[in-house]
């Protein structure tokens, strides 16, 4: 077991990629808790298909990836709010369209980009070939999307839970909107190298429910959506060097794993619960 | 010195894209009653209310909440908006005690971490409702009764002067009502301005210092034993109601 774990970590790209997809479940495993309260599971995989084009643009104009990511995260969101506002269209239904519109965008984009075989990895990650600098880009911006969350930890559980009274007591609700979309764009792209875009909801997602399971506090479920965003990164990542698959596809197995046992096994909301209530 | 009014409104218009949802409004309610704000459904109770919260800039008119604008009030904590409970997740991952503490949230500095008096605050509140020793349940664990005396206290622990209740009866059986009537008298004994809306009469005249009738604009106005009248009754929900008056 112990030269399981060791061994790999002679390779370079191990540490590497140990360090990253470790570092993002833990920024995702954070986010995610919001992600769930709010009920912003569809919106979560909406803006990670929404940027694939604004990626391919600023890997093309050579500007950080990040930059693209952000302008079509946020603008795909105000494009949604806005159709909605001119139609009578559900909210659902607009994001399906815009979403998957943009995904196309970004899909013909890439058929069109000479070099093509970088944007497999922003589709299905590549966190075991990570380039150093973009390990350094990762980390900075996972650092400051960390810092940002936890600084507007309250504020933002707040905004999940009651805007109404947050509204009343003066705090800028549109603020905080935007500041959790904005984090959510800048988390996607955090992700991308890990797990790509096909599969980053799940990083915004699984860890955060898996928690919500387990805990009726909100400060037990972040400590323990970061662990189960950490486990899984780092076991999958693992998984995926012995077993030679694709280690995104890995992560999230993990993850989803993680989820069913907490399903199963939680002690008031579990399938056995022997807690208190049945809801 | 005269106090000003808790609530006073000068000729508010508000409409929905061109729909009017209430016109010619002047109130001015005095600090320390329950003020009852009855009408049908659609006849905007909820429109006065968010108007009185400045989440609707009126098309034309005033709102003053104690002499000030709206924003001001706001960033002192004066009025506080009470759920209804079908507005609420109860499943969130908070205690009754996280709940109050977000009442505190506009005092305290912008990481939000409570200080001693944030706390003390929050205690006082708690036991003020009689909701001390459940302070660590989680909120879903709470009934019906509880769960409007957690967010009483939140609004207590605001410092609230005005409390805002829209049809906090909805849905909520006898015993529970009348704990929250018993309540919002104390409140009000307390000094606290209450505004409380109900789109049916149940148990309304029996705890209202005053009544608001509305229908986009304000039918009666006045002290309950003067305008809960057949004629009012009427002229509010369209169509006699025999057997309420007693
Ligand atoms: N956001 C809105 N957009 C358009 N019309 C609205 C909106 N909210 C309320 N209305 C309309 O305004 C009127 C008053 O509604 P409301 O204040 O909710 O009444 P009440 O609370 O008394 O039932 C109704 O006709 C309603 O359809
Ligand atoms: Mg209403």
């Amino acid at each position: 077991m112990w030269d399981w774990l060791i061994a790999p970590l002679q390779y370079e790209f191990m540490v590497k990629a140990l360090l990253v997809s470790g570092f993002v479940g833990v920024v995702c495993g954070v986010l995610s808790c919001y992600m769930t309260l709010k009920g912003w599971a569809l919106m979560g995989d909406a803006v990670a298909h929404a940027v694939t084009p604004g990626v391919v643009l600023a890997y093309v104009l050579n500007l950080p990836l990040a930059v693209g990511a952000f302008v079509f995260g946020v603008g795909s969101v105000w494009l949604m709010g806005w159709i909605q506002k001119q139609t009578r269209i559900r909210e659902d239904a607009v994001m399906g369209v815009v979403f998957t519109g943009l995904f196309a965008l970004g899909l013909v984009l890439i058929s069109k980009t000479p070099s093509n075989v970088d944007f497999l990895h922003i589709l299905f990650g590549n966190v075991l070939g990570i380039p150093t600098w973009e390990m350094v880009q990762t980390l900075v911006m996972g650092g400051l999307t960390l810092g940002v969350l936890l600084v507007f930890k309250n504020d933002l559980l707040l905004f999940c839970f009651d805007p109404t009274h947050a509204r009343s007591i003066g705090i800028n609700i549109t603020g905080l909107h935007y500041l959790l979309l904005t984090l959510l764009s800048l988390t996607i792209v955090v992700a991308l190298q890990t797990v790509g875009i096909v599969l980053v909801v799940a990083m915004l997602i699984t860890p955060g429910a898996t928690a919500y399971l387990l805990t009726d506090r909100f400060d037990r479920m972040l400590i323990l959506a970061v662990l189960s965003g950490l486990g899984a990164s780092g076991l999958g990542t693992y998984l995926s060097y012995y077993l030679d698959a694709a280690t995104g596809g890995c992560i999230v197995l993990v993850q989803t794993l993680l989820f069913f046992l907490a399903m199963v096994g939680a002690p008031k909301y579990g399938l056995f619960r022997g807690g208190r209530r049945s809801g | 010195m005269r106090q000003p009014p808790s609530i006073a409104l000068e000729n508010v218009t508000v409409t929905y894209h061109d729909q009017v949802a209430l016109h010619g409004i002047n109130l001015a309610l005095p600090p320390g009653t329950i003020v009852g704000l009855v009408g049908m459904n659609g006849s905007g109770k909820s429109t006065l209310f968010k108007t009185i919260m400045g989440f609707i800039t009126p098309k034309t008119g005033r709102v003053w909440i104690e002499g000030l604008p709206i924003h001001q009030a706001q960033k002192q904590g004066w009025v506080a908006y009470i759920p209804q409970s079908e507005q609420v997740d109860w499943q969130f991952p908070v205690s009754v005690q996280d709940v109050v503490m977000m009442g505190r949230y506009g005092y305290i500095n912008w990481l939000r971490i409570p200080r001693p008096i944030d706390r003390r605050m929050v205690e006082m509140s708690l036991r003020q409702v009689d909701m001390l020793p459940l302070k660590n349940r989680q909120i879903g664990e709470l009934s019906g009764g509880q769960k409007k005396r957690a967010f009483l206290a939140r609004a207590l622990a605001q410092q609230a002067h005005i409390l805002l209740l829209d049809e906090p009866f909805n849905g909520v059986d006898m015993k529970t009502e009348r704990e929250i009537i018993q309540l919002l008298m104390q409140l009000r004994d307390a000094g606290h301005t209450i505004l409380v809306s109900s789109h049916d009469l149940s148990g309304i005249s029996t705890f209202c210092d005053q009544i608001i009738f509305i229908n986009q604009t304000i039918l009666a106005y006045g002290a309950t034993q003067e305008v809960f009248t057949p004629e009012n009754l009427n002229r509010t929900f369209g169509v006699p109601l025999p057997g309420i008056i007693p």
